[in-house]
């Protein structure tokens, strides 16, 4: 029983954050037509950005604050200085199959990615260092015990909460949110009723850039940070959105908290070694039973 | 003899004399990395036809090559098998393997297909720690090409090990090339060429659309197996000798260098495999830390990656080297 529910509250707080990645991933799939592979790569920049402030005597908040803006800023660079240029790109000789147009940003993103974890490297260093968390990771201690469920996992679970509110009032109540799902809906019919695409586009990359930071600055106090600790929630967060629907943000939230419990129980239950193999397991079976995703629309793959 | 054969052949013949003329005038440590050239080329080949002909992008290539590596470390360290008896096999069982990727992949598009390939690349590898008893876990398996037998060394002297590694590594990836030239040229290449421009055109002219799409994957995972297992013959087979890493280098040779190109596969992968030692060449001039030079092949070779396919995603082969009647 106590392992049970020792996996459930660690399943709940890792979902909400694997929630937080894939919906990082479905703003910009909705925004621009892109998988952004690139995306944990930005994370753990802006990571490193907080982690230097806070070793250099600033508090936690201003870390946690600039963080989230410099993922903001690297993402609309990022859709302003290489996706842009490639989206207006004229169609060449090669670029005029559909499948060559859909894997180039993907190929273009692996670059970047590449790109941030080099940058980090060399400005860094590569040996791994902590990274503090805003609250006590140990457990509450209820009747004597030691409970499973720690003030850190509190803090994640209510501001992933308050990032999830806080994104559903502005798609649904802003008039810039109303033009960003008018755009994700059909891009030239919003450009002919006068909406700037190329700002809305831009807008998601941002979005999702600070979406992805906070993921990042929570999920690295539970490992440790270096230019490669992300890479695996970006894959997990992949499978979270596939399986939820790669064009819905509800679908991106139930899809990370499922993808949390399977990885949970499969560590507590398991050994932690099977994670990939079960990640795996999960993805193909998503995407044999449900390509579309759990909460998907129906034609968003055209093959 | 057909024409296509013949020009493949030429094109086959040419390649063989460049490298031996190449590696006569190498010192051992160039011959060494010439023969990773070689090794690496064929894996390259096997994403030029999967992305650049048949439009399918994978990035999990380093998984297919893992079979092919451990399948030939198997044979050759349980079963007296030689090389040369253990490497059709492992291509057998990589051609397997891609049988089973494809299937389940031939389902899926565009960046569906890259993200699904990717979590492949990352999961196969932990196989290996799940069944310590037959892959041996982190530590791996070891084996190497051994020594050269007798009638060669009688025939042409004694060759210094990283020459060996280079006149193992040289008949496959001729026969790699000799494969994929022709595949290019003949019917399979057209009709693949025709899903990758436009599915629905294809499938009205009669190409069996998903059928052609699994037999691609299973091609090309053949020849990622054949690499895979000369690469593991360098001395080690295990999951650090097969990382994701691995499968995005592959890849990004392969765009580098002209993703529809066959030249442009050997082009990318000389720039891949010898970036490292250009930019030391370049790096040493100056009093940088060793963190900076660690970094750097990567950066300029993801660098180069994100100019190549913003400002000319041909790659440096362009596409007209291979474009036929």
């Amino acid at each position: 029983m106590n392992t049970f529910l020792a996996a459930l509250f660690s399943g709940t707080s890792r979902g909400a954050i694997f929630a937080l990645v894939a919906l990082g991933l479905v703003i910009v799939w909705r925004g621009a037509g892109i998988v952004n592979f690139a995306q944990m790569g930005q994370a753990m920049f802006s990571t490193y950005i907080a982690s230097t402030l806070i070793i250099n005597g600033n508090s936690y908040w201003v870390g946690f604050i600039v963080a989230l803006l410099s993922g903001a800023v690297l993402g609309s660079l990022i859709d302003i200085f290489v996706m842009r240029p490639l989206s207006n790109k004229k169609k060449t000789e090669l670029l005029s199959s559909e499948s060559m147009r859909a894997a180039v940003p993907v190929l273009a993103s692996l670059g970047i990615l590449g790109v941030l974890q080099a940058l980090a490297g060399i400005i860094w260093a590569a040996e791994e260092r902590g990274f503090p968390a805003p609250a006590k990771q140990e457990g509450f201690t209820v009747a004597g015990n030691a409970m499973p469920f720690t003030a850190f996992d509190l803090f994640v679970i209510g501001s992933v909460a308050v990032t999830l509110i806080l994104t559903t009032l502005f798609f649904k109540k802003t008039s810039m949110g109303l033009a960003m799902r008018a755009t994700a809906l059909n891009q030239e019919v919003a450009k002919l009723s006068g909406i700037r695409t190329n700002l809305t586009r831009t807008l998601s990359w941002a979005i999702s850039g600070a979406a992805s930071s906070l993921a990042g600055l929570l999920l690295t106090p539970s490992s440790n940070l270096s230019p490669n600790t992300l890479d695996l929630a970006l894959l997990i967060g992949f499978t979270a959105a596939v399986v939820g629907g790669l064009d819905s943000p509800a679908g991106a939230v139930l899809g990370g908290f499922i993808i949390g419990m399977v990885i949970s129980f499969v560590t507590f239950y398991d050994t932690p070694e099977d994670v990939f193999l079960a990640i795996l397991a999960v993805l193909l079976l998503a995407l044999i039973i449900r390509p579309r995703g759990l909460l998907g629309s129906k034609d968003v793959r055209r093959v | 003899m057909h024409s296509i054969g013949r020009k493949s052949l030429i094109r086959t013949l040419l390649f063989i004399i460049a490298i031996l003329w190449l590696g006569s005038t190498f010192d051992a440590y160039n011959q060494g990395q010439l023969a990773v050239v070689l090794i690496l080329f064929i894996g390259v080949l096997s994403v030029t036809i999967l992305t650049g002909i048949s439009g399918q992008l994978s990035l999990g290539q380093g998984a297919l090559m893992a079979v092919g590596g451990y399948s030939t470390a198997l044979l050759m360290t349980n079963y007296p098998f030689s090389l040369w008896v253990a490497i059709p096999f492992s291509i057998i069982g990589a051609a397997i393997a891609g049988l089973l990727l494809g299937v389940a992949a031939a389902r899926l598009s565009g960046p569906y297909l890259a993200g699904t390939t990717l979590v492949v690349a990352l999961a196969i590898p932990t196989i290996a720690n799940r069944f310590v008893s037959v892959f041996k876990g982190d530590e791996g398996l070891p084996v190497d090409v051994g020594y050269p037998p007798a009638w060669f060394s009688n025939a042409f002297g004694e060759p210094s090990y990283e020459e060996w590694q280079l006149y193992v590594a040289l008949p496959f990836a001729a026969i790699a090339l000799f494969f994929a030239s022709n595949m290019l040229l003949s019917r399979s290449g057209r009709m693949w060429k025709s899903i990758r421009d436009n599915a629905t055109a294809s499938s009205l002219t009669g190409v069996n659309y998903s059928r052609q799409k699994i037999y691609v994957f299973i091609v090309s995972a053949s020849f990622a197996g054949l690499s895979g297992a000369l690469y593991g013959l360098r001395g080690l087979v295990g999951p650090s000798v097969y990382p994701v890493s691995l499968s995005l280098t592959l890849l990004t040779a392969a765009v580098l260098g002209g993703i529809r190109s066959i030249a442009g596969a050997f082009i990318g992968t000389v720039i891949v495999v010898f970036l490292p030692d250009w930019i030391d060449l370049v790096v040493e001039n100056f009093e940088l830390s060793e963190q900076v030079s660690n970094y750097m092949p990567a950066m300029i070779s993801s660098l180069l990656l994100i100019l190549t396919v913003v400002i000319n995603p041909a790659g440096v082969a362009g596409t007209k080297l291979h474009r036929h009647k």
